[in-house]
């Protein structure tokens, strides 16, 4: 192949081939388009704009200790709620619309290999959505706490709890990005990703003994350890099992959207 | 010196939901040609193309390009690829400059200055100098066809694979792709797939007819225009051809004679078996009747076009 003479040429044919390329593809178009900056602004004002109203209500003569606990509740269970259904609707297209719009077959028409395609969107939208909808909402509620219960959470069991609404995150964004290499409309994508979501609220009364192996129970104990800093009963099982699903969402991905024809 | 064969297929099938799209085809494309890929809709053409860059899986057979198997060593084939797809789609908040940097780090690492100096480079063969740092969103299709050249030839690649490269385009931007595939030529072989037969016969040296996924022909250009029914003469002649059509007509080397009438005149096919006879012979025979006047003789060119229609409706997709 005719090179000019500085050019080097990327060599190496494993599974990861192009993958710097596709991350740093993926990256500007979270980053260089007004996509990152809309979801800052539309996370500020879904979950801390949410936060304000309840420190507000909760700081009419209750006690320090009492407003905190309930902020951090609220922040865990009903920010970890919008923000589920946020990475589900962000990331529903990823696979979809590359697919339908043609852009998937070009791209794959140059050496890159598909586990780096599918990767990159994991990798990226992942960090993205959860750096703007977890880690800047964090910073901000941590001021808006100190402001309204006069308290800072304790560090470390806060951290904890974050990290499994992190994790609550990843098994959402593995699930959608899975289902996007099955079905061929977004609607139907974000349908069974909410429809699951949505299922955690009546599932565990019908059957409960699904609850520990699935992701619903996350958020509750998310919040108990944030709050208390003690670890409910059963708790490790249902924080293995969702790394576990998502693990799987991830191979099954990988695996479907390699047979896939284009 | 030995060359490697760029493209060649061994019973390479496949099959959608029972129906086969492409029925155990073999195939071979020599360096630095420029192969015409042709068929009508639904031949098969898109489906091997696909086929030759691993987005989609053969059901049987095998190919290979430049040696390397397209299902093992999908990545190789690609590194040596350039491809512009028949209806090409790219991100649409990139500009064109973007489009081919990121094109271009698909293949090369580095360093950067080297890099934005052939995407410069591509940008000027392509004609989009002017555009570069505009979105692609709003390019018209001859401009996103030009890109789709520029992406595919980014990586200077050895062979170009362009699907219906000017089916979308006016005149002047067929001639302006054309003039781009002629100048790529010397550097790397064009494998294209078309339905504008005339541009094949403009520019390729070899063409492979599909239909309904089964290989019909595969000749160099010049051995296809000569036909397959053997040598005949075109002869147009005014006056009386009685006379003149019984001489002919009495050669023991004359195998077929077709008349239409042409204005005054009339227009002849002669078929012929022995071409040295009818080299020697035939035009003295017309000319030997001093009340005819022969306006035209020469050995009939046929047209793509009219080899195509035979081939294909031969084949049993006539209309």
């Amino acid at each position: 192949m005719a090179t000019s003479a500085q050019l080097q040429l990327h060599a190496g044919s494993g599974g990861l081939v192009g993958l710097g390329n596709m991350v740093s593809k993926e990256w500007n178009s979270w980053w260089r388009t007004r996509r990152g900056l809309t979801h800052l602004i539309l996370w500020l004002i879904v979950i801390n704009g949410l936060m304000f109203l309840v420190g507000v209500d909760e700081r009419q003569g209750s006690p320090p200790q009492e407003v905190l606990d309930e902020l951090i509740e609220v922040f865990i269970r009903a920010g970890g709620l919008f923000a589920t259904i946020g990475i589900v609707l962000a990331t529903q297209s990823a696979v979809v619309s590359e697919r339908q719009l043609g852009t998937a077959e070009w791209v794959l028409s140059k050496p890159v290999s598909r586990h780096a395609f599918l990767l990159s969107k994991l990798l990226v939208n992942g960090t993205s959505f959860v750096f703007l909808a977890v880690v800047v909402p964090t910073v901000v509620f941590y001021l808006q706490v100190i402001h309204h219960a006069l308290m800072q959470p304790t560090v470390v069991p806060f951290l904890m709890g974050l990290l499994l609404h992190v994790e609550h995150l990843v098994f959402y964004l593995t699930l959608t990005v899975l289902l996007g290499t099955y079905f061929r409309s977004r609607g139907a994508v974000s349908g069974v990703a909410i429809g699951f979501l949505i299922a955690g609220s009546i599932l565990p009364g019908v059957v409960p003994s699904v609850t520990a192996l699935l992701p619903w129970a996350l958020h509750p104990i998310a919040g108990t350890i944030a709050r208390t800093s003690t670890v409910p009963d059963g708790a490790h099982v249902t924080i293995l099992m969702c790394g576990l699903w998502s693990i799987l969402w991830i191979l099954l991905a990988l695996w479907r959207f390699g047979r896939e024809e284009f | 010196m030995y060359q490697e064969t760029v493209i060649r297929t061994d019973k390479l099938t496949k099959t959608y939901k029972g129906v086969e799209a492409l029925k155990a085809l073999d195939l071979e494309v020599v360096p630095n040609s420029i192969f015409g890929f042709l068929g009508p809709n639904g031949a098969g053409k898109t489906t091997t193309i696909k086929l030759l860059l691993g987005l989609v899986h053969p059901t049987s057979g095998s190919a290979s390009v430049f040696g390397h198997d397209i299902v093992g060593d999908t990545i190789d084939v690609r590194r040596r690829i350039g491809y512009l797809a028949q209806e090409p789609r790219y991100y649409e908040y990139m500009t064109a400059r973007e489009t081919l940097r990121f094109t271009a780090k698909f293949f090369y690492r580095g360093p950067r200055d080297s890099i934005e100096k052939r995407v410069a480079e591509t940008l000027e063969l392509v004609g989009l100098t002017d555009k570069a740092d505009r979105p692609t969103r709003g390019f018209s299709g001859g401009e996103r066809q030009r890109l789709g050249i520029g992406q595919a030839q980014v990586n200077h690649p050895d062979l170009l694979i362009l699907d219906e490269p000017a089916a979308s385009l006016d005149p002047m931007g067929r001639r302006d792709v054309l003039a781009i595939m002629e100048q790529l030529r010397q550097r790397a072989t064009v494998f294209y797939s078309t339905h504008i037969l005339g541009d094949v016969q403009r520019v390729s040296d070899t063409v492979a007819i599909l239909d309904h996924g089964e290989l019909i022909a595969q000749a160099p250009i010049e051995e296809l225009l000569a036909g397959s029914g053997g040598v005949v003469y075109s002869i147009e002649l005014k006056g009386d051809t009685t006379s003149a059509y019984q001489r002919v007509s009495n050669q023991p080397w004359v195998s077929e004679i077709h008349v239409a009438a042409d204005g005054n005149g009339s227009r002849w096919q002669v078929a012929v078996t022995d071409q040295e006879a009818a080299e020697r012979e035939l035009l003295r025979l017309m000319l030997a009747d001093d009340s005819l006047t022969v306006t035209q003789f020469g050995r009939k060119q046929y047209e793509l076009e009219e080899v195509f229609m035979d081939l294909v409706e031969g084949n049993g997709n006539g209309h």
